[in-house]
């Protein structure tokens, strides 16, 4: 098989695999930045369950609409910005309490699961739960470019205040800045999760933010370069991802998410080599 | 986090405090703390553990909630509060220099970069810790001791009238430690209103002239002779 057919002609034949990669795109640019952050602030545990919160309101949007992704957006939304307050409320002042959110998403998934069976199919639920990357029709990947776009502008514009509130928030609360910049920043990640769940469901969604973030946070890089790192790595997984899916006849959404394991155990087995030595010298 | 009972004292460095009290839960952790440090001055806060040390701190640096009483002190501008270790995430891809000049935060604020001013003050600021060797280094390579001079560094950028201290001296080595007093002493000398939680009772009647001893409430407050007997005497 020439290097063509293996790179090249999946996407030039089929409009559905061009789709498919520009949303994987989008979503790349806007996980790598929020992803970072995320694992930055370690609270991986909540990025997952916000991505569960993403689904009752999906699913009403579903029962209300049928398929459409703007209704499932909305839904969504409104639903994970929902979990995102009632959970910064429960672990407010006190100790993070990760039973509590751990039953947020067990809770959260299993609403949605059943108000999707009451009145769709096994198909409905397979899509809500592992999403549908290859039938990604216009609209959608209108949504998904949008609010990728509108993420990373408000992550830029933030930038310096989310960094800095993630290393060391007191400092950011003493010197007077007291803008709600954890709400703030929730409120990207769950519009970064809407927008993944439309591609990868609510059990997937998760991967593309996550992994190549957790797989860039190896290497010793500041902020900036962990991100430039984590969206190299995610766009890698979604090329490789599709190609693979197409080739080998995987499910796609699935097989992106597999991919993107490949840097991550790379970087787990290499990366730490140059930290050690770090370490080393620290205890010196 | 409760602005409304922090009054904006038009007397820089200046803290008064007036029924400082902090619950949590039901369990009063200060319990109607009254008294004024004035401008200018070095005091030490002791007691034991759990005594509300670091909570009395947090509250005059506003990030502990009072649950009455009310505290009168400069803007938060003016204001420098370095926690204990702890509470900062010292495995943060954040270089020494970006630590330091973050202490120009209420200069440049969340939406401009350091300017050329902060970059000069960052070099001396790093000259007098002692990091000028490591301003490019990561902050989870430095050691304890150089982490806290790194901090301290970044509260010589602040500029503050008002620094707040933390158990400042815990767990650094011994050369650290006489870096780090020296210079409380030179903001003393500035004329910079000190208050620092300390355990070590030695060094707080050799260099802090007034003394706080809280247990939830004052026990005593004054100069330090008067408040701490020398041991034996």
């Amino acid at each position: 098989m020439s290097m063509y057919a293996l790179l090249v002609e999946p996407f030039a034949t089929l409009a559905f695999m061009r789709g498919a990669l520009v949303a994987c795109m989008a979503l790349a640019l806007a996980s790598g930045v929020i992803g970072t952050l995320l694992v930055l602030r370690r609270m991986s545990l909540d990025g997952d369950v916000l991505g569960h919160a993403v689904m009752p309101g999906a699913a009403v949007g579903y029962l209300y609409a049928g398929p459409s992704p703007t209704w499932l957006s909305i839904g969504g939304l409104v639903s994970g910005l929902a979990v995102a307050a009632l959970a910064g409320l429960i672990s407010r002042g006190r100790q993070r309490q990760e039973a509590g959110l751990v039953a947020f998403y067990l809770i959260a998934l299993s609403l949605g699961v059943v108000l999707v069976a009451w009145r769709g199919s096994n198909v409905d639920v397979m899509r809500v739960l592992f999403g549908t990357v290859l039938a990604i029709d216009r609209p959608a990947l209108f949504q998904i470019a949008g609010a990728a776009s509108i993420v990373i502008i408000g992550a830029a514009v933030l930038y310096r205040a989310l960094a800095v509130d993630a290393f060391d928030p007191v400092f950011l609360r003493a010197v007077g800045a007291r803008a709600p910049y954890r709400a703030l920043f929730q409120g990207l990640v769950v519009l970064t999760l809407v927008a993944s769940f439309q591609a990868f469901g609510t059990l997937l969604a998760v991967g593309p933010l996550l992994l190549p973030a957790a797989a860039a946070r190896c290497w010793p890089l500041g902020v900036v370069g962990l991100m430039a790192l984590a969206i190299a790595f995610g766009l890698f997984a979604s090329l490789g991802g599709l190609l693979l899916s197409y080739h080998a006849n995987l499910p796609s959404g699935p097989a992106i998410v597999l991919t993107s394991a490949l840097p991550f155990g790379i970087s787990m087995l290499l990366a730490p080599v140059r930290w050690h030595v770090r370490y080393l010298r620290r205890r010196k | 986090m409760n602005p409304r009972r922090l009054r904006q004292d038009k007397s820089d460095g200046c803290v008064r405090l007036s029924g400082v009290t902090v619950r949590y839960g039901r369990q009063a952790a200060l319990d109607a703390v009254s008294g004024e440090f004035p401008r200018g001055s070095l005091t030490a806060v002791v007691g034991a553990n759990g005594a509300g040390k670091s909570t009395l701190l947090g509250a005059i640096a506003g990030s502990v909630r009072l649950s009455a009483g009310s505290i009168g002190r400069a803007a938060p501008s003016r204001l420098a509060y370095l926690p204990q270790l702890a509470v900062i995430d010292c495995e943060f891809p954040l270089t020494v220099r970006e630590l330091i000049a973050l202490g120009g935060w209420p200069e440049f604020g969340a939406f401009r970069a350091p300017g050329p001013d902060i970059a000069n003050r960052v070099a001396a600021a790093a000259e007098q810790a002692g990091l000028s060797d490591r301003l490019e280094h990561f902050i989870a390579e430095l050691s304890r001791g150089e982490l806290q001079r790194a901090l301290f560094a970044r509260l010589m950028l602040q500029d503050a009238s008002l620094i707040l201290l933390d158990e400042p001296f815990a767990a650094v080595d011994a050369q650290t430690e006489t870096v780090l007093i020296d210079q409380v002493m030179r903001w003393h000398h500035e004329g910079r209103t000190v208050i620092a939680v300390l355990h070590d009772l030695e060094l707080v009647r050799a260099r802090f002239p007034l003394t706080l001893v809280l247990a939830r409430r004052c026990v005593a407050w004054g100069p330090t002779d008067a408040v701490l007997p020398a041991m034996g005497a």
